[in-house]
């Protein structure tokens, strides 16, 4: 087994273009990350970050013709599944202790 | 080359429509035109999915990232009544400017790397079109052999999401 994409056509696209998307989309949800306040839309834009990086790993499995790539995407996105229903559920504790999601007011283990 | 050409400005579309609702998401204020912007994002991504030959990625994409992680976000956002971001009355511009530095130059430098970085070929990525129907029983096979281990416990981890979230969810720890 080890994978190989079995007799997949040329690119028809430049691979750089795919890397280029992905990564303006990393620097996209980072950007959000570092400028929202709101826990939520901070909690998205990682989403978006996450999907850049899914994106990169499906470019290189295409150009290497490999489905390890895919493959680390499959656990990816589960990953993030587990990682959502944790974040949100401790995001609604959050809410019911403090009354708000805004991370400049969330400030218990700061100082 | 007609479908070749097809292919590009399928490319073009997604990763235009993609990048666009991208942005949208990161200039929204309210939480919940965020979480439909980024629904549309994903929608383009797995477009490009496709087109990178992974159509199985791509319906995962759909169905895990647009129907359930997102749906979970627009629950919580009603749950929680989220209205407008507090508006920018304390705004702070230092935080603001270094944030946007931030991103573009790490962006930049990412670029940069990215295209830079050698990626050798491996196995013989030529002739004959993309061949979906045996694609999907090859990610399987490789999914039970040489993953089988990670598989298994990532089914453990879902489980323990599972209960963790309804144990932090629940109204009083006991």
């Amino acid at each position: 087994m080890t994978g190989v994409l079995p007799g997949v056509a040329p690119m028809a696209v430049p691979a750089g273009a795919f890397l280029v998307v992905a990564t303006l989309l990393f620097a996209i949800g980072l950007a959000g990350a570092l400028l929202k306040r709101n826990a939520l839309s901070i909690f998205l834009s990682i989403e978006l970050m996450m999907n850049a990086v899914n994106l990169l790993f499906l470019t290189y499995a295409r150009m290497r013709g490999d489905l390890a790539g895919q493959m680390i995407v499959f656990f990816v996105i589960a990953v993030a599944a587990a990682e959502a229903a944790v974040g949100l559920a401790i995001f609604v504790a959050l809410f019911r202790a403090h009354r708000t999601v805004d991370v400049d007011k969330i400030a218990l283990l700061k100082w | 080359m007609p479908a070749l050409t097809g292919q590009l400005v399928v490319f073009g579309f997604a990763s235009f429509v993609a990048i666009a609702f991208a942005l949208l998401m990161v200039v929204q204020k309210t939480p919940v035109r965020s979480v439909l912007s980024l629904v549309v994002t994903f929608f383009g991504l797995s477009v490009l999915a496709i087109l990178l030959a992974a159509p199985f990625i791509a319906a995962l994409q759909i169905f895990v990232y647009a129907g359930a992680i997102l749906v979970l976000f627009l629950f919580v956002i009603m749950l929680l009544n989220l209205k407008e971001e507090a508006a920018d009355k304390d705004d702070r511009p230092v935080q603001r400017t270094l944030g946007l530095l931030v991103a573009l130059g790490l962006g930049g430098l990412l670029a940069g790397a990215t295209l830079r970085a050698p990626v050798p070929p491996r196995g013989s990525p030529v002739g004959g079109p993309i061949p979906m129907p045996d694609e999907i029983p090859a990610l399987g096979r490789l999914l039970f052999s040489n993953y089988l281990l990670a598989f298994e416990v990532l089914s453990l981890l879902l489980l323990v999401a599972a209960v963790g979230a309804l144990l932090l969810s629940k109204r009083r720890f006991e």
